[in-house]
């Protein structure tokens, strides 16, 4: 017992004389020495913990070869006389003349994007707010378990069930009726014929399959608003509604803005879907029934014959980049989102 | 009955006496036609792919049913979809393996061998961002890394590997929560019994956190299946099933491809084939999603 106090008193007394090289050394030696005198067990213990630093090192290294190679390929275009930074603002993509502009996708992409937004955030909030406030108990759990369905199923799938169902039915139906009825035909948005591969019809099918992450996200950032608040709503004479509307939605205000800003990036990287309804045609769209090219239809459509030819191929992957850079400034500005919410239920 | 429906006048009363109670019930009846809304196109969706692809798919003629999935497509494509199927499984074994242990070693490393600091705060924000990026990226990613930078060439091992890559952030997130929720007191009575902090971490906390790790491992694999855009540029397309590793002949078709290639077709009796092959996928699909929601609902049940 004495013998092991006077080690641990002197230890770092020897420790301290020593040369700083010497100590080096000694901090080196000593996990070897620890691990050559350690039984079986303890020999795994300590080559486990370096055997795990290997993937989680693999999982982040990973990010950066992404971020790394799309740079590394769309520096051509960036440098080249023909290109430059100015190919994000300039709208002609003409591969045989070298022009590269890519403003035409970066802005049916937003159209897009902000069609399906403007559809899928109202109508997912408001059966967030049924879901959670109004849902009688038995049905809440079978509709939690479609909308978590509609999250999995490929979007491959409800491309081919727009460009089977939903292009004919806008082409027939809808386009005639609206260009019809004297309402609404002399909008200039309903202009124009369609064969039904249009911009709309992305922006519904995109609205579709973001509604199921609005509404789940929306849904659990409601159920964690405090039962004392919607008590204190109905104690004081409110109705139900009321309640819902003017308490609880701005209460789980942060949750809701995480909830659209998470469906904006899916909104924007979407990519088969979108391809197969958008009719892919190189223009800015006027009206909602003209085709539009998005960001991702591009790469998709192109990249499998543009790869021998550097400036072309160099384009499309800082198509590539631009959609990365926008995904990460999403994921950041959710991540504040869930942050502020944190802050609002004192958990930071 | 006639005690409800007087329970219904009585309501239907209250809400016409003034116009706040009004309002409300409105808003609850257009909240009520929202939620069919949004889930209509679920059904929608089914009933379209299931009204043309059922037979297909569990027919018993020629060319239906099992036949479907064990007969290659043949010339002019009038065959199954044995070339799809079998490539899917494939490319889901191989992403499976190289993704799994990758995220799985990873999680557990941050999760129990790092101090909450700015280490684990990159790991976690880096699977966080890769959540985000689009798989068409992770597709160019492929393309311009595993087949051109390190020659692995369009095939099996390019397009099962950037599969990999895409299962990362959720295994890796959800192995973490499973991990964090595991009882400090069970690694603690582990320890101080004598084990090493190894073995406490795979024959304890492991153990403990299996249920939310396969939910997370099932919520993967069901995202990869149904992946298209990846695998365009790095496993390419084949009329048969891939027979060596690198080389013409790796490259190995998927359900997704093949469901896409399909219905961009011309030929009308490929529209039945695109449809079955949907419903197949998204049978697979759905089944792997609700396993892991039941399991995860399970779980969350025995912790609280």
């Amino acid at each position: 017992m004495t013998e092991t106090e006077n080690q641990a008193i002197e230890h770092p007394t020897i420790e301290d004389k020593l040369h700083p090289l010497q100590r080096l050394k000694q901090r080196i030696k000593t996990p070897i020495i620890d691990f050559l005198d350690a039984d079986r067990s303890g020999k795994t213990d300590m080559l486990g913990k370096v055997f795990l630093l290997v993937p989680a090192f693999a999982s982040t290294l990973i990010i950066v070869l992404i971020f790394g190679f799309l740079w590394y390929e769309s520096v051509p275009i960036l440098t080249d006389p023909v290109g430059g930074p100015g190919i994000i603002i300039s709208p002609t993509w003409d591969p045989n003349r070298d022009l590269y502009g890519i403003a035409i996708f970066i802005v049916g992409s937003l159209l897009c994007t902000v069609i399906a937004i403007g559809i899928a955030v109202p109508v997912g909030i408001g059966g967030a707010v049924f879901l959670s406030e109004f849902c009688p108990m038995r049905l809440r759990q079978p509709i939690k378990m479609i909308t978590e369905m509609m999250a999995a199923i490929p979007s491959i799938v409800y491309g081919l069930w727009a460009y089977i169902v939903m292009v004919p039915y806008i082409k027939n139906v809808l386009a005639p009726a609206l260009q019809s009825n004297p309402l609404t035909a002399w909008m200039p948005w309903f202009q124009g014929d369609t064969n039904g591969l249009s911009l709309i019809a992305g922006g519904v099918i995109l609205a579709i399959m973001l509604l199921p992450t609005v509404v789940t996200i929306t849904t659990d950032a409601l159920q964690t608003v405090p039962r004392s608040l919607r008590e204190a709503s109905l104690a004081l004479g409110a109705t139900q509604s009321e309640t819902a509307r003017k308490i609880v939605i701005s209460a789980a205000l942060p949750g809701v803005g995480a909830a659209v800003v998470l469906s904006l990036g899916r909104a924007v990287g979407e990519t088969m879907a979108v391809l197969m309804v958008t009719g892919n045609s190189l223009q800015i769209p006027y009206t909602l029934f003209d085709p539009t090219y998005v960001m991702t239809s591009i790469i998709t459509n192109q990249l499998g014959y543009a790869f021998v030819f550097p400036l072309w191929r160099s384009a499309l992957f800082a198509v590539g980049l631009v959609l990365m850079v926008m995904s990460i400034c999403f994921t950041l500005t959710a991540k504040m989102f869930i942050r502020w919410g944190m802050k609002t239920r004192g958990y930071i | 009955m006639s005690g409800r429906s007087d329970a219904l006048i009585a309501y239907l009363l209250t809400v016409t006496q003034s116009r706040r109670h009004f309002t409300d019930f409105l808003f609850k009846t257009i909240l009520a036609i929202v939620i069919v809304i949004i889930v209509s196109p679920f059904f929608l969706i089914l009933i379209q792919v299931a009204s043309i692809g059922f037979w297909q798919v569990f027919g018993n003629s020629p060319g239906q049913g099992i036949e479907f999935f064990t007969t290659f497509p043949g010339v002019g494509l009038e065959g199954g979809i044995r070339n799809a199927f079998v490539g899917t499984v494939e490319l889901i074994v191989l992403a499976s393996a190289v993704g799994i242990p990758l995220s799985v070693f990873g999680a557990v490393y941050i999760t129990e061998y790092t101090e909450p600091g700015w280490g684990r705060s990159i790991v976690e924000f880096a699977s966080d961002v890769m959540a985000g990026i689009p798989s068409i990226v992770f597709g160019a990613f492929g393309f311009a890394f595993l087949v051109d930078f390190l020659h692995l060439g369009i095939g099996i091992v390019a397009g099962g590997l950037t599969l990999a890559f895409m299962m990362i952030p959720t295994v890796l997130r959800t192995t973490q929560e499973a991990l964090r929720a595991v009882p400090m007191s069970l690694r603690e009575a582990s320890l101080a019994l004598g084990a090493t902090k190894w073995s406490t971490t795979w024959n304890v906390t492991l153990r403990a956190a299996f249920p939310g790790l396969i939910t997370g491992i099932l919520l993967a694999i069901g995202r990869v299946m149904g992946e298209t855009a990846p695998l365009i540029f790095t496993a390419g397309n084949s009329l048969s099933v891939p027979t060596e590793l690198t080389g013409s002949g790796s490259w190995v078709a998927s359900m997704p491809y093949t469901i896409w290639a399909y219905v961009s077709d011309p030929r009308e009796y490929l529209q039945a084939k695109a449809h079955g092959t949907a419903l197949a996928l998204m049978i697979m699909v759905l089944t792997v999603d609700v396993v892991a929601n039941i399991i995860s609902r399970k779980v969350t049940r025995r912790l609280v």
